[in-house]
């Protein structure tokens, strides 16, 4: 993947705190793509919140460590029919780990999701909704 | 470039099937690629590649700065070797780690090693970051079996 780190920080006169052994064990594997392209699902698209492969996948934050995968279907069913709910745990204490990815079938109900619940409670926290993959275009 | 950020993992070794590899990368305009190879019955490369949002990005480095695996070094953790290597790279805050070590089997692989706390930190954030990207990943691409 990218090498070229290196090159814009001494371009730019940085000098970040580096640390570790890969800086210095340059691995020979390097080319283990062998010119593979990476798969995007829709590489010409324009701008903005992108489909998934089978609907709209919105991306919440700040979720409260107790919470079950129930509270946030309850709080999300009213915008729209939930398809996917994942909410990963932290793999050391168990609690949830504070995000969670839901998906809709229809980009109207996932939007309205995201108005309607964007900084509202749950669970006694003020939760955060945004898109969770959008179009590419070089952020600036 | 104070708000630079990239995070970069690879965790593989060579063997009978190949040069099998898990390995994701972000940058911080939000691109995210994924890779996954291996040969065993002749299987090759499964790449995929998505944006993500700046809120997915924002979590990301969450994630990283609540492990406090910036504050560790890998001086004392066990090298790459034959049984697989795994690689972090993370820029975040002004800092640039590149850390490596071998493959971690369980916690008592990390427990009974020269440096148990620090090598604790980063077996848990990969885990914790693994479940990040594959479920970014799945909810993205991955088409959901027919429920009968």
């Amino acid at each position: 993947m990218a090498d070229d780190m290196d090159h814009d920080d001494r371009a730019q006169g940085v000098d970040k705190r580096r640390k570790g052994r890969g800086h210095r064990d340059t691995t020979e594997w390097a080319d283990r793509y062998g010119g593979a392209r990476f798969k995007e699902l829709d590489p010409n698209a324009k701008p903005g919140p992108t489909a998934s492969v089978e609907g709209w996948v919105i991306f919440i934050t700040n979720v409260n460590e107790e919470a079950q995968e129930e509270d946030i279907h309850e709080a999300f069913a009213e915008f729209g029919d939930v398809k996917n709910i994942y909410m990963n745990l932290d793999r050391q204490t168990g609690f949830v780990k504070g995000y969670a990815l839901v998906e809709y079938k229809v980009y109207k109900e996932a939007q309205a999701a995201i108005n309607e619940m964007n900084g509202k409670m749950l669970l006694e926290q003020t939760i955060q909704v945004d898109w969770a993959f959008r179009k590419p275009q070089r952020r600036r | 470039m104070a708000d630079d950020f990239y995070l970069r993992y690879y965790v593989g070794h060579k063997g009978k099937f190949g040069h099998e590899f898990l390995e994701f990368e972000f940058n911080k305009d939000g691109r995210l690629r994924y890779a996954n190879n291996s040969n065993y019955k002749n299987d090759e490369i499964i790449t995929r590649e998505v944006y993500v949002s700046q809120s997915v990005i924002a979590e990301l480095k969450r994630i990283v700065e609540d492990s406090e695996i910036l504050r560790e070094d890998d001086n004392n953790w066990p090298a790459p070797d034959r049984v697989g290597r795994q690689e972090l790279e993370i820029v975040l805050g002004g800092q640039h780690i590149s850390f490596t070590c071998t493959k971690l089997g369980s916690v008592l692989q990390v427990q009974n090693s020269k440096d148990p706390d620090g090598l604790r930190i980063f077996y848990y954030l990969v885990q914790n970051l693994k479940c990040f990207v594959f479920s970014l990943i799945s909810a993205h691409f991955k088409i959901q079996p027919i429920q009968k």
